[in-house]
């Protein structure tokens, strides 16, 4: 028996961490953001799961996932939000698929009314400079938006979002206030969002100020913290992805003898390495070479030397490591499992970026 | 239609420059196409199309189930499909029926190819391990194997390693000699080693990085070699706005606006291949002036700061190409994020729409193509 080489996802940790997350920040909702293949997760189960869990909402980043969630199966009875579009985006395919965009300016909100998208939400820069439009803008959007409600457009405003920087409390309390404005702004010109969303996953446990009627909660459902100093178990998640490789071939290698492309490892002594067939075509940066370690059995073996394209080698010792065996790369600590986190340190980056970055070419199943 | 969001240009003439160019270098030694990891990430059906319409015979794709892909769209049994990483539950049977090359490296691994072996024969490539530790099997194990040819791969480390590492391929050529195998076919040589040193050319050298116009040399670029890189990775400007001086960007702030300024969104992200390390290290080009990433790189987007420049929604904006448009290169991202070109590309992600150019609507290609949903 040879052990599974991809992704395995934990659907019940998945349901168990929206259960968790939901009584957190209840009474505001969740918006279950599912972009990017569900952070590497991958998105049609993912959000089915959480759907199954009782999410009403979904959260992708552009209109193209949208439609793939519809054409997963996700039906209309589940509402989808996407708000990154192309410049010469028109809206008819959101319209058509049931897609509900967030809009930036005021000819995105044009395009959408043109289009007769039933809804939409109006997104507003507070801060952080990226999405939404920025305050010298919000008159001229908001009055747009009025004059559309009070001609008897078929597209409604329905909802107000922002996103937060993160920086400190204070900085994200200053979005707050700004959102505050944007809805003095709205109400104005006659409108009264009924969903009110600025928070996701930080914000939402760190600064429960920032909820309103929904977060909208990415990493945390896929049981991962945002936070350098706590862990998954502190906030009570379980992280769902355990990526797991068979071992192709273990080999004995001597002392001085090295590793890979341009040998960064040689061995101290003579030694067994196991080698899998993950490289960073797949996703795993070549920079993980002698800086994680895997679990195989019970024990931790470091990485050795390069990470290859499609390789990597683990150094065994005299362990009774065999083809097939299964190494795991990282999954719950909780079952003693490596952490991403280790994972993501390792590179100096963050656990959003090591599970997102997981290639197409890696299996993904969902127990 | 809606133009998308983030596209990489995949440019077929380009490709088939470089490998007119690399078999021109090799002549007369065979040169065989590696296209593993999805052709490093170009999209491997259009590139073994073209390779096979340029008349490649030896193509490398790793994987069982990749070379069992590219027969199914038509790749015919005169092309030598060579296939060399196998999962240990892999049954070697649909391999065999559809004669795919099957490197070998251990005894065990080789009797599952006997065993699967029934109407026709298996084509075998014996590998030694010559040093790397990757694949093959070392001198100890190795008098045991039989084969058709014999493989290895040499680790691009320094001159020593690698004549160390021919040296030991060698002996291990001697030593299935002196058993009684005929070696019709040797193979050692990867793109590096089969470019600087001729003597470890053999019958064959397995050319990838090159054939996509990445260089592996230390300080030698696509230019200098008369490669043409065929992945060009743009997008359009989705945003932009006005901001004020101290205006903080993205994430944690890390950035903080000289003076009033204009940004502008550029909607791809780490999740596209956008690494987050990038910030600092990378400059994009719109309309042929290059700009550096400001602040955090977001999952799906980051920022440029363009000044007072005049950038509008829907400017293209070119992440890596040619270099003709003022762009970085593939090479010049490598080498300004630590890594090389080659992990680049492989890492640009499923969402980034690879659109073809460079083949004949009613060729081989775009017949292909017109089919994919």
């Amino acid at each position: 028996m040879s052990a599974f080489t991809g992704i395995t996802v934990d659907r019940e940790a998945l349901i168990a961490n929206y259960a968790t997350v939901s009584e957190r920040v209840s009474p505001a909702g969740i918006i279950a953001v599912v972009k990017a293949n569900a952070y590497g997760h991958g998105a049609a189960d993912a959000a089915r799961a959480f759907v199954d869990a009782g999410a009403e909402w979904l959260g992708v980043a552009d209109i193209d996932e949208g439609i793939a969630l519809r054409r997963a199966g996700i039906d209309e009875g589940v509402r989808i939000l996407a708000w990154l579009h192309a410049p010469d985006e028109d809206f008819r395919r959101a319209a058509q698929y049931d897609v509900t965009p967030a809009v930036s300016s005021v000819s995105q909100l044009a395009a959408a009314a043109d289009s007769e998208v039933p809804a939409v939400h109006v997104c507003v820069d507070t801060g952080l400079s990226r999405n939404g439009a920025v305050e010298s803008e919000w008159a001229e959007l908001f009055e747009t938006a009025g004059r559309l409600a009070r001609s008897g457009s078929r597209t409604r405003v329905e909802g107000l979002m922002s996103h937060l920087s993160n920086a400190s409390r204070a900085d994200d309390l200053d979005q707050d206030a700004a959102l505050q404005r944007a809805l003095d702004g709205l109400a104005a010109n006659g409108i009264t969002p009924e969903i009110v969303h600025l928070a996701a996953s930080a914000a939402s446990i760190a600064v429960p100020e920032t909820r309103h009627d929904a977060a909208r909660v990415g990493l945390a459902l896929y049981g991962l913290s945002p936070f350098d100093d706590r862990t998954s178990a502190d906030l009570g998640l379980r992280p769902a992805m355990r990526v797991t490789a068979a071992v192709l071939r273990t080999v004995p290698v001597a002392a001085g003898e090295g590793v890979s492309y341009g040998y960064t490892w040689r061995a101290a002594t003579d030694t067994r390495l196991a080698v899998i067939g993950l490289g960073y075509a797949d996703g795993f940066d070549r920079d993980f070479g002698n800086r994680v370690s895997v679990r195989i059995g019970d024990r931790m073996f470091p990485v050795v030397g390069r990470v290859a394209m499609n390789a990597m080698h683990i150094d065994i010792g005299e362990a009774d490591v065999r083809v097939g065996d299964e190494v795991v790369l990282w999954g719950d600590p909780a079952d003693g499992d490596p952490a991403v986190e280790d994972w993501a340190a390792a590179i100096g980056t963050i656990n959003y970026e090591v599970v997102a970055r997981v290639g197409r070419s890696v299996e993904r199943r969902t127990t | 239609m809606n133009a998308p969001l983030r596209r990489a240009r995949i440019d077929l003439d380009a490709y088939r420059s470089n490998l007119d160019l690399v078999r021109g270098w090799m002549e007369p030694v065979e040169v065989m196409a590696i296209m593993k990891a999805d052709a490093y990430g170009h999209g491997l059906e259009p590139i073994a199309l073209a390779a096979v319409d340029a008349g490649v015979r030896w193509i490398g794709v790793l994987t069982v189930p990749a070379a069992l892909r590219l027969r199914s769209i038509g790749v015919g049994e005169d092309v030598h499909l060579f296939t060399w990483q196998h999962d240990p539950a892999l049954d070697f049977r649909d391999a065999i029926d559809s004669a795919v090359d099957l490197g070998v490296s251990n005894t065990a691994e080789l009797q599952r190819v006997i065993d699967a072996v029934d109407q026709r024969p298996a084509r075998v490539h014996l590998g030694v391990d010559s040093g790397l530790h990757r694949d093959g099997a070392t001198p100890d194990a190795w008098p045991e194997l039989v084969s058709l040819a014999v493989y290895t791969h040499l680790a691009e480390s320094s001159d020593d390693d690698d004549s160390a590492a021919v040296a030991a391929f060698d002996r291990a050529v001697e030593t299935a000699e002196d058993l009684g195998l005929d070696v019709p076919m040797e193979h050692v040589a990867a793109s590096l080693a089969g470019l600087e040193r001729k003597e470890f050319r053999k019958d064959m050298v397995r050319m990838g990085a090159n054939l996509f116009g990445i260089p592996g040399a230390d300080g030698v670029s696509a230019a200098d070699l008369g490669l043409e890189p065929v992945m060009t990775l743009t997008a359009s400007v989705a945003k932009t706005k006005r901001v004020p001086v101290d205006t903080g960007v993205s994430y944690d702030y890390t950035y903080r606006t000289a003076s009033e300024t204009t940004l502008a969104l550029v909607p791809v992200g780490y999740a596209d291949g956008v690494p987050r390390r990038a910030q600092g290290r990378i400059e994009v080009a719109i309309s042929g002036k290059r700009y550096p990433i400001a602040g955090r790189v977001a999952m799906d987007q980051f920022l440029v700061d363009v000044g007072d420049d005049e950038v509008r929604v829907g400017d293209p904006v070119v992440l890596f190409g040619t270099g003709e448009h003022g762009e970085m290169t593939v090479l010049e991202w490598g080498d300004a994020l630590g890594t090389i070109g080659e992990e680049v590309t492989c890492r640009i992600g499923a969402r980034v729409p690879r659109e073809v150019v460079g083949h004949e609507v009613e060729g081989r290609v775009g017949v292909y193509l017109r089919e994919q949903p």
